[in-house]
Parts: C-alpha cells; structure tokens; sequence
C-alpha cells in the first residue's frame, strides 16, 4: 500500500489529546485503523482534510505540547495542503526537546525493549541464511494450490521452509501488500503515516534478506524494509550534533578498569535503588572534580571550566533519537539521591517532559553500553563539551597482578573521546588512571 | 500420536497456539448488542494484554450497517426511513446488510500475536472463507481488489474489520441460506456490477448448521486458535 485515506479526524485543531487516545481513522481496503496519540499535547492543525488520502509519509497533522503553540504552529501552517515534514520540523523546533549534545548511542536498562511497542509495526529482516531458488521451484502441494488460487507466480517467491522450500505461507505474504501501519510519532514530532512495503517487492530486490514476520524484531527499526522513514525532531537534533562533532579534533584513549569491588559494593547498595549509572555518574564527577582540564570545553575566549560538573547519560529514545538527561553537581550530590533524581530523568524523559537545562547542561558525557555486553566501543564527543566517557561491560579476565601472579577479575572497559585542543593524552590519561584507581580500590568512598 | 498429512505444511508447527473462547448465541443477535460485545472484548484485550481472545458466530435479523467512511449514495433508500434498523459502525468498509442465514462471524484477535498488519489480516479471512468453500466442494475465489469471497461473479462473503492498538473487532459474513431481497436495497460494498450470492445455491439444502463447524475448523487453522467454546457471554 502506498497510501491510506483519511476517514474521519476524531479531533478538531485545538483540541487537548490525551496519550492513547484516538485523533484519527485511516482506512485501507475494508479495514479500518484507529490512530492513536503516544502522548499529551493538543491536535495543532490538521493537513490532510477527512476523506483525503494521504500519501506513506506524508505528515497530516501536527500536535504540540502546550496550547500556547498552536497559535504559533497553525499561523505558519497555511489551509491544508501537503507539507513536507522537513518543514513542519522548523515550525515545531520551538517546542522541542532538543537534545543539546549526543553520543553515538547509549542504552540505559530504561529504554532497552521496544519491539514491543504496540502501533510501530515493523518486519524486520532476520539474521538466518535464506535460500534463493534457481529456476527450479521446490514448493509444498499447499503453496503451489494456493499460488494457483491466488495467482501467485512461484518462481518470484521466496521460500522460507527448509532448503527454501515455498510455504503456504510464503505465497500469503508474497501476495499480500501488507497495509500501512498509521502512527502519531512521539516527541513533537508531526503524526504521519508508514507502511510495510509489499514483501513481493522486497524479495525481488534483495533476495538474500528474507523477513520472518512471527518473529519479533531483535533489533530496534523505525521503518520497514524498502521504506523511507523522515527523521523526527529529536533524531535530526541528534543528526546536526553528530555533524557538528566533525569538526572538533578528537582523540581517544583507553583504559581497562578491574570492577569486582564496584560489583561486589553495587549489590550492597542496590536494594537501596543505587543504580550502575548513579555509581558510575558519581565516580565520573568526584574524578572530574580533582581533573578540571577533562571538564572544561572549549570556547570562543579559550578554554571554559564550568563552575559545575554535571556528568550528562546518554538515553535512547523508544521512536529514535536520544537524549542526555543530566546529573547536576554529580561530584557533591549524594549518591543515593542521584540515583533517585536519574530514575526520575529518565521517566521524564520517556514521556518528554524533560525541561531544557536538564538535558543541555551536561559538562561530560556519559554513554553505557555494558548492559548490552559489548566489551568496548569509541563515542562521538557532544559539541560543547571537551570529553565522553564510553563504558562497555564488565567481563571476567585473566588479569596479572603487581606481584606477578594471575587472577581471574572481572574488567570492564572504558573509552575516553576528548577535544585534543582542551584537553590532552596525559589529562584524559590521567584522570583515566585516577578513575580506575576510585573504582578499584574504594567503591565505598562513592557512597561517602 | 498419528501426523496428518496436512499439518506437514505448516511453518507454525513448532507455534503453541493462541487461546480464544468461541461464543454461539443460539438467538439472533441484536446488532448494536453484538457490537457491545465486540467493543468490550476488544478493551479487554487493550487493558489486559494477556487475555483470551474471542470469537463469536452469530446471527442478525435484518439491518444494514456502514463502514465509519462509507458514502450514503450506496443506499438505495432514505436513510432516514430505511427498511430495516440502520447502523454506521466503526469498521472499514462499504455499506452491508445482515440477515437471517447468514452466518456472521466476529473476531477480537489481537494481530500483535499474528502480524501487526492489516491487510494480512484481511488476506487471512478471505483464505479462511475460500478453506470453508472448499469442505463443501465450493471454489471460492477471492478478487484483487474488490476484499470479500467471491463464487463464479457472485459475491457470497463479505468482510470488513475495525482494528484499535492492533485488536481486531467485526470480521465476515457469509451468505448461506439467506433471503438476498434486502441487498436490492443498497449497491453491496459500493459494487454496483457485481451480484450477491449464497451458498445454497450451489448447495440446496444448505444450513448454518452445518457450516458452522466447518467454519471453526478453518479458522482455528487459519488463526492457530485453540478454541474454547463457551456458553454464555456476560457484558461486564
């Protein structure tokens, strides 16, 4: 399908929409889908009238936060008519939570399972080898009568069964165009409509990748396979950060640090709702603290040391992009608060009610990856800060100690990213060593 | 335990399947009732994700019913004074009529067990008539485009569905032993060259009775269902 007809708008412009609740119905053949809101705001303008059809993609209305903006949103929106979405982004930026600064990518336990959110349908392709057939068409007696009722030319099916037999159901879904999935995008970004495009199509044109529908994506996909997907607000701050970045001279230097005592201190304090990012957030900043030159930036006069340090964590959003909540004063503030104000920023976050200065204020960055167990990875330093802090997972090694003999630790790996004009090999080595020296010798110190 | 030769083909083999409860109300249905049902099933499965899904074959005294979208021009009638009880309902689709022999069958699936895709689903009930149409010796055959089930150029099975958070409610209907006077009333599904059918044409004799079980069949296949039947269906 490449386009959906907008049956009936539930809502008027102007109208308070609440998450869940239905602002319009889109109709494909005989099926009718009602389309939900993900989150609070009010229904701003509508672009594709009732009874219109609007194109896969096309943006047909715009929901904002507040009701200040609709004024706002609906005076630079003109009669309804088709807007590319790249616009209805500028309109919207005004009320956006931009993230200011972003790694490459990070994933809290927070944000970590998305597949199973309930109106992004999405086929994704799966990792398992495929079978093309070569000219000669092994099918089962069941797919070849339904090829025949349907129509189906076999040898333009991929087969899923073993050795690439054709399944009844692979001729289903060869037939099938499967229907447009409507959604309302999350953030301020502007609803707009997406499908899956014809599987047909997609095994023409790359047979090596077969989808297996039943099975949920493993991985997080905004779009389908064969679909174009336009960026939402926060992925395109993410996307102008990430170019940004291009132009600062960075280098990168690493560091192994053995965590059993962390690990052991962790499951102390962890029935007291410690979390791993709170331990790390805190070591980061009493080590920044006694390192300035890792939490100064650079600025037009020269170098900025912030009078704060505040250690930004890099989160993921569910519909893309991510955001870098912040933890203010991590070096001062007790770790048992921290970690109660990071479980509060990242519910916020979820639902976007992050305010500006606690996403945009951090001094360094963040970004975790050790719950996915990768056991190393370099970050993209955020403009406006001089360092990022990449963590992967805390893996048992084989480790050799001062006095020669070997022991098995666990160690995890940590990569720092820094503007090579503020700060330099043996600042990030250092304050390296000292972060490794807190969290291997006096976890406990973290709590004092 | 025997294989049967036909469940070899399954790709679903190793799928557990899917519970569902099977509701039969012996009287006919009031419509705006059965659209109750539907709706509050359908908020039961959104509420509580974990719940059964539920299917129900029933049917209706004469009424007509519109898709949320559907144009009035395709009544034949003022809708104002229609010949029989008049509903617009939250489905997809044209206008319909529901009359006595035929059997409706609505489905609350929740398509996030399935494929979360609409036209999927759609694909699926019509394979499901054209399995029933088959156990009686009929071919069915469906026709791109025109979503229904179709018996050499009569339409005999109609289909329409509404879908919120992924949970299906309304389904098919299927003509088999039906007074076909009341579509003279209307242009069926807005396809004003075609006819309608019923089964019993090619089938004298023929009862919901006896499709019924066939139709249970099918669609426990069909949907991978493990059906439940229950006798009573309370509203609460």
């Amino acid at each position: 399908m490449t386009e959906g007809k907008i049956v009936e708008w539930l809502k008027k412009p102007g109208d308070k929409v609440g998450r869940g609740e239905s602002v319009l119905v889109v109709e494909s053949d005989k099926a009718d889908m009602d389309v939900e809101s993900f989150q609070d705001g009010y229904l701003a303008a509508v672009l594709m009238p009732a009874g219109s059809s609007a194109p896969v993609g096309e943006t047909i209305g715009l929901i904002v936060d507040s009701e200040e903006e609709i004024a706002a949103v609906q005076s630079q929106t003109p009669a309804p008519t088709p807007k590319s979405s790249g616009q209805t982004a500028q309109i919207k930026q005004s009320s956006d939570p931009v993230t200011e600064p972003a790694p490459i990518i990070s994933n809290p336990p927070a944000v970590s399972s998305s597949s199973s959110s309930s109106s992004q349908a999405v086929v994704s392709p799966s990792g398992q080898t495929t079978f093309v057939n070569n000219g000669r068409v092994v099918a089962t007696p069941r797919a070849k009568k339904l090829a025949s009722q349907m129509g189906v030319d076999l040898s333009r099916v991929q087969g899923s069964g073993p050795h690439g037999r054709i399944q009844a159901e692979d001729v289903q879904r060869a037939k099938g165009e499967p229907i447009s999935v409507p959604w309302v995008a999350e953030s301020n970004a502007p609803a707009s409509l997406s499908t899956i495009p014809s599987q047909l199509v997609q095994t023409n044109k790359n047979p090596q990748i077969s989808s297996s529908s039943n099975e949920p994506p493993a991985g997080k996909s905004f779009g389908s396979p064969g679909e174009k997907v336009p960026f939402n607000t926060l992925q395109q701050a993410v996307n102008r950060n990430m170019e940004l970045s291009l132009s600062v001279p960075c280098f990168r230097v690493g560091y192994k640090i053995i965590t059993d005592k962390l690990d052991a201190f962790y499951k102390q304090v962890k029935p007291n709702g410690v979390t791993m990012t709170a331990l790390l957030a805190k070591a980061v900043g009493l080590t920044l603290a006694r390192h300035p030159q890792v939490n100064a930036a650079l600025s037009s006069e020269g170098i900025a040391y912030p009078s704060e340090i505040n250690v930004a964590v890099a989160v993921a959003m569910e519909d893309g992009g991510l955001i870098t909540p912040v933890l203010r004063n991590a070096d001062k503030t007790d770790l048992y608060e921290l970690s109660r104000n990071w479980a509060d920023l990242v519910k916020r976050s979820r639902s976007k009610q992050l305010q500006p200065d606690e996403y945009s204020t951090g001094t360094f960055t963040l970004s975790n990856l050790g719950m996915f167990g990768v056991d190393r990875f370099d970050a993209i330093l955020p403009p406006g800060t001089g360092g990022i802090l990449a963590v992967g997972a805390s893996q048992l090694n084989v480790v050799v100690s001062k006095d020669g003999s070997f022991a098995v630790r666990r160690q995890m790996q940590v990569n720092l990213t820094a503007d090579h004009r503020v700060i330099y090999g043996a600042d990030g080595a250092a304050f390296l060593k000292d972060l490794a020296n807190l969290i291997e010798t006096n976890p406990e110190g973290l709590a004092a | 335990m025997p294989i049967h030769k036909s469940n070899l083909d399954k790709t679903g083999e190793t799928e557990k399947s899917l519970p569902a409860f099977l509701f039969e109300p012996k009287d006919f249905v009031p419509y705006l009732e059965a659209w109750e049902w539907q709706q509050g099933w359908q908020e039961l499965l959104i509420r509580q994700p974990s719940s059964n899904q539920a299917i129900w074959m029933l049917q209706h005294q004469p009424c007509y019913t519109l898709g949320r979208g559907a144009t009035t021009n395709n009544l034949l009638f003022d809708p104002a004074q229609p010949p029989a009880d008049l509903y617009r309902v939250n489905r997809g689709g044209e206008v319909t009529h529901h009359m006595p022999g035929q059997l409706v069958v609505y489905l609350i699936l929740d398509l996030r067990r399935y494929q979360m895709d609409l036209n999927w689903y759609l694909r699926q009930l019509e394979l499901s008539l054209i399995d029933v149409l088959a156990l009686l010796g009929i071919e069915g055959r469906t026709i791109n485009g025109l979503t229904g089930l179709w018996v050499e150029g009569f339409k005999v099975g109609a289909i329409g569905v509404g879908c919120r958070r992924w949970i299906t409610q309304h389904g098919l209907a299927l003509n088999i032993d039906c007074d076909l006077k009341g579509f003279e009333k209307i242009i069926p599904c807005g396809l004003s060259t075609h006819s309608v059918g019923k089964l019993s044409n090619w089938i004298p004799g023929l009862t919901i009775k006896e499709v019924k079980p066939l139709m249970q069949k099918c669609l426990i296949e069909r949907f991978r269902l493990d059906l439940q039947k229950r006798d009573n269906f309370r509203a609460c």
